[in-house]
């Protein structure tokens, strides 16, 4: 229990609007280990990243966090003060936004701006700060960070971008590392070259980190656990090996089987049927049951499936799931 | 109100690292205006008029109000030439001295009212636009209130009420002044709340809060050097406004008596516009030629300034 960093339990986090009220997150419940990457992974509006803005605490308005608890470090952040938020804030847990090239200010340099944060949260002189950010440009791998520093955002290129704003997450060693979609703003290459520096920098830093993101592919790469989500409910939970090789849960198969693969020559691609609830008016029972190839008449659409530990340490909410397992193996991935 | 305006710490490069060089917007806008021919003839002509305020006593012929053709010749309203070169008024003021020395005056009140006024514009401009909800509909519907009474009508009954209740020795220009900035905030807190609204919305104001920064740090640190492009403008061309308002002002007579400025001049002058034309046209072509300035100078800023139109 010790090792634990986060434990979320419960989470719902409502949207107040004029339609009605969104159920962007219904009782999302996960828990991510120290040095632990954990792959938050889902479709648009599943609720990854209202989740991830829940931890801090800054859900835009007229979002308001309206149940559960967000232990970190045994301490219940949904219970903390504003003043004392704004010290977890970027000194614990720090966030990596999707799109670098709005993500940081383009009034000024990166000194500045890495140099505030430094400064704001630990007592630092101005040249020490300067001297720390310079060492974290480097960490993050920009070249000839001393002078790449005094450049605004517009000079930089969008990875260069993104390795900043990196770095800024970094400026005061945070313990939990939510990135959010980190790469989907980012052409291919690149990519790639982030998700290596982000893995190589858990390793170095011993951060925990939480990876949103919707593409199953890049989550393999880099989770070790992986949290399948939708419409603002957990489906499957378990070791990144396990969801690829044993996935239970429907959603998870269909997710996967739409991964395009060099290994299976399938004439198309698998998709999945019918789009994300409306998340004001949810179906009744399981919410993927309109959606779902496995879904049984008169049990899916009426019974909330509750998230139960299948095999140890593998999760999965759906009341089918014993017998999916034992009638189709999956075979999906190579 | 409680907590504290967040220290400024703009990290600037050395000088010695010239190698690769950070060009802040600043530098791009720069480069920009300069070559915007307008721009640079407005900025020349506010430069030269301000040159004419600091060293008014050395350029003007003749020392403050000082009556010079009744004194030296007995008559007044005396036509242009090489001694009174704009001609002089109804009591033999030389018009080209008192233009001079009404240069720094009417400075005074166009700085000075475009300073209250645009104080008043931020301060309700970001609260407005960063807090939203109640706070921004009350604001919003005081800002109202301003815009919609008819302003010059309003600004000469409270000049009036303001000049009544001042102690004698007190006021004068300074009322004149402060009245035409408390009366003309409200349109400019409208577009700075507006262009708030649109900064507020970026993923680095987010990512600020994400970093654990406070409401107070994220507006005046984060919010207010992204608008701050708008209220620069904003303010050249206030202004220019402050400035022909002083004018009209003064020459319905609601202005100082005391003061020497370009609208009073202009009052002086109403009583014989054909028999002294010289009497109104300087001051006029004055007033004409420092308000071009500052829009030329505001416009100019504005298209260097505008990020839409970044290269």
């Amino acid at each position: 229990m010790t090792d634990e960093l986060l434990k979320i339990e419960n989470l719902k986090t409502y949207f107040y609007t004029w339609a009605g009220v969104v159920k962007a997150v219904d009782g999302v419940s996960l828990n991510v280990k120290k040095g632990e990457t954990l792959g938050l992974v889902g479709e648009s509006g599943s609720g990854k990243s209202v989740t991830a803005l829940s931890i801090l605490r800054i859900v835009p308005r007229p979002g308001k966090i309206i149940g559960g608890s967000i232990l970190y470090k045994g301490e219940n952040l949904l219970e903390k003060e504003e003043k004392q938020m704004q010290k977890v804030r970027g000194k614990e847990i720090a966030y990596i936004f999707q799109d670098p090239a709005t993500s940081l200010n383009p009034v000024f340099n990166i000194a500045t701006q890495l140099v505030e944060i430094i400064r704001h949260h630990q007592n630092l002189s101005k040249e020490e700060a300067l001297k720390k950010a310079i060492e974290l440009l480097r960490l993050v791998e920009i070249p000839d960070p001393e002078v790449k520093i005094w450049n605004y955002p517009h000079q930089l290129s969008g990875g260069m971008k993104q390795r900043m704003a990196v770095a800024r997450a970094l400026s005061c060693q945070p313990n939990l590392l939510l990135a959010d979609e980190p790469t989907t703003a980012l052409d291919v290459t690149i990519q790639a070259q982030i998700l290596d520096l982000l893995k190589s920098l858990k390793q170095k830093l011993k951060m925990a980190m939480i990876l949103i993101t919707h593409d199953m592919g890049v989550a393999a790469g880099v989770a070790d656990r992986i949290t399948v989500l939708y419409a603002g409910r957990v489906c499957e939970s378990a070791s990144a090996k396990t969801i690829f090789r044993n996935p239970l849960h429907p959603y998870t198969r269909a997710l996967l089987e739409a991964v395009p693969s060099l290994a299976l020559r399938r004439e198309k691609l698998k998709v999945i049927p019918g789009s994300i609830p409306n998340l004001i008016e949810l179906p009744s029972g399981c919410r993927f049951n309109p959606r779902c190839e496995f879904a049984k008449q008169g049990v899916c659409a009426v019974q909330v499936p509750e998230l139960l530990e299948i095999a140890p340490d593998h999760y999965v909410a759906c009341v089918r799931a014993r017998e999916i397992e034992a009638e189709t193996p999956f075979g999906g991935l190579s | 109100m409680k907590g504290k305006t967040p220290k400024k710490t703009v990290i600037t490069e050395p000088a010695e690292s010239k190698r690769h060089k950070g060009v802040s917007q600043w530098s791009i806008a720069w480069r920009r205006f300069k070559k915007n021919r307008a721009a640079l003839a407005g900025l020349i002509l506010v430069g030269a008029i301000v040159f004419m305020a600091i060293f008014s006593p050395l350029i003007a012929r003749y020392p403050v109000n000082y009556l010079a053709s009744y004194n030296e010749e007995g008559k007044i309203r005396l036509p242009p030439s090489s001694k009174y070169l704009f001609g002089t008024d109804y009591i033999g003021h030389d018009v080209f001295s008192q233009i001079v020395y009404g240069t720094g005056n009417v400075l005074y009140v166009g700085f000075g009212a475009a300073a209250i006024a645009m104080s008043l514009a931020i301060v309700i401009g970001l609260f407005s636009g960063y807090y939203g909800g109640l706070i921004d509909n009350l604001l919003m519907r005081i800002t109202e209130v301003f815009l919609v009474i008819p302003f010059l009508l309003i600004l000469l009954v409270f000049l009036k009420v303001a000049t009544a209740l001042a102690p004698s020795g007190v006021g004068g220009l300074t009322t004149v002044m402060l009245m035409i900035g408390l009366f003309s905030w409200a349109s400019n807190a409208r577009i700075i709340r507006g262009e708030v609204l649109r900064v507020k919305q970026h993923e680095y104001i987010e990512a600020a809060v994400s970093l654990g920064a406070s409401k107070w740090r994220i507006m005046f640190r984060h919010i207010l050097p992204n608008v701050l492009h708008v209220i620069i403008v904003l303010t050249t061309l206030q202004i220019a406004t402050a400035i022909l308002v002083e004018a009209a002002v003064s020459f319905l007579g609601f202005g100082d008596p005391n003061s020497i400025t370009w609208g009073q001049q202009l009052q002086g002058a109403s009583e014989a516009v054909k028999e002294a034309w010289w009497e109104g046209v300087f001051p006029g072509l004055f007033i004409t030629l420092l308000v071009l300035g500052f829009s030329l100078f505001g416009n100019g800023l504005r298209d260097a300034l505008d990020p839409r139109l970044r290269e």
